[in-house]
């Protein structure tokens, strides 16, 4: 599976939910499909998705939105390894990971990641996230409506193919108006 | 007398970050700031603050703290200030640049008192490093009394809310009159 494929049937399974995503290409993608007010980009922060999604499950908790979606990729999650332990650690029940492992740091010229040898889902097995594996967009949306209806906290390991999607426009945005829309978009729902 | 002033600030820092009412509290261990971080899990089990927890790098605890104003929610987080190299880009092109308020509390290292021989490296410059980064800094020592310390804390979290940015308090607990006053 391509990652924009991956990212179509998040954002399938998605639409009246927070999704964070992490940076460069994937944030990219993601807004290519739909550039909705429930996503929020994160423009750099390498490594920081799955931190503020966690930050994100804990502030939500207990509100009418009922999870907090975090799109990861492998590069970035090894960058900072330690946002898997904490989110085991801290049990948000309300946190879904997807994981796009493409085996690269695809938005840096494809350079091999650890992901290549070591298997991140194993990896968050051993921290007590709840892991689904994933090989293609039937099985990632399967495991999505299984996340959005069960309580986690979850961590979908999705294979994709190593590369962009060609022609993808660069996210050209002002964080603070961008992070204000993603922040208008969640405070309606909080209450409702 | 002055055996008592050290912790008389960590207790006026711990009544700070409480009065504040928090969401959450993240910490990154120091033996300085120690106290105020088993008072705070204490304050935590005693139902004084909501949530006390660890994180592994400083990193993490601007991406997770800094999660909490999109939910209209507010955060804290204490550390040493060694810790601002590995918090660095996450504190800026995340806290920052989203105009995200949270409040650091972070214990200095590298000055009087300091017994590790190149802490310093990274201690020293912190200042202008969060300054030149547009982060605000705001400094308590051995010279201002207990309760200015908590007044500080307390004042800072107010400033990161009304400004909606990342604000630190660095604490330098050398003091000579207090022999057991850690770096």
């Amino acid at each position: 599976m391509k990652r924009i494929e991956a990212l179509r049937a998040v954002v399938d399974a998605t639409s009246d939910l927070p999704v964070i995503a992490t940076c460069a290409a994937t944030s990219r993608e993601l807004a290519s499909i739909e550039d909705r007010d429930n996503h929020l980009y994160l423009l750099d922060a390498m490594g920081l998705a799955v931190s503020v999604g966690t930050g994100l499950a804990q502030a939500i908790e207990g509100s009418a939105v009922l999870r907090a979606v975090v799109i990861e990729g492998d590069g970035s999650l090894l960058m900072n390894p330690g946002a898997a332990l904490t989110a085991g650690y801290l049990r948000p029940e309300n946190l879904v990971i997807v994981l796009l492992d493409n085996g690269v740091y695809a938005s840096t010229a494809s350079i091999p990641t650890h992901a290549q040898q070591l298997d991140l889902g194993r990896i968050a097995e051993a921290v007590d996230l709840k892991v689904l594996q994933v090989q293609n967009t039937e099985e990632l949306a399967l495991a999505l409506r299984q996340t959005l209806s069960e309580n986690g906290p979850w961590f979908i390991h999705a294979r994709t193919e190593p590369g962009n999607e060609p022609g993808i426009e660069l996210l050209l945005i002002d964080p603070v108006v961008h992070g204000d829309r993603f922040r208008r978009w969640l405070s309606q729902r909080l209450h409702a | 007398m002055s055996a008592s002033t050290t912790q008389d600030r960590h207790r006026e820092v711990l009544r700070a970050i409480i009065g504040l009412a928090p969401d959450g509290v993240a910490y990154v261990p120091s033996a300085s700031i120690a106290p105020i971080i088993d008072g705070a899990l204490e304050a935590q089990a005693n139902g004084d603050l909501a949530l006390v927890y660890p994180v592994s790098r400083e990193e993490e605890a601007m991406g997770l703290v800094g999660a909490y104003p999109f939910a209209g929610k507010f955060g804290v987080i204490i550390m040493q200030d060694n810790g601002f190299g590995n918090a660095l880009t996450a504190l800026t092109t995340f806290a920052a640049a989203y105009h995200l308020p949270l409040l650091i509390v972070a214990n200095t290292r590298g000055g009087l008192g300091e017994y590790n021989s190149m802490i310093h490296s990274i201690s020293e410059p912190v200042p202008e490093l969060l300054r030149s980064a547009n982060i605000p800094v705001f400094r308590v020592d051995r010279r201002n009394p207990p309760e200015d310390w908590g007044a500080t804390v307390k004042e800072a979290g107010n400033h990161a809310k009304m400004t909606f940015r990342p604000v630190t308090v660095l604490m330098e607990f050398y003091d000579h009159k207090d022999g057991k006053a850690k770096a």
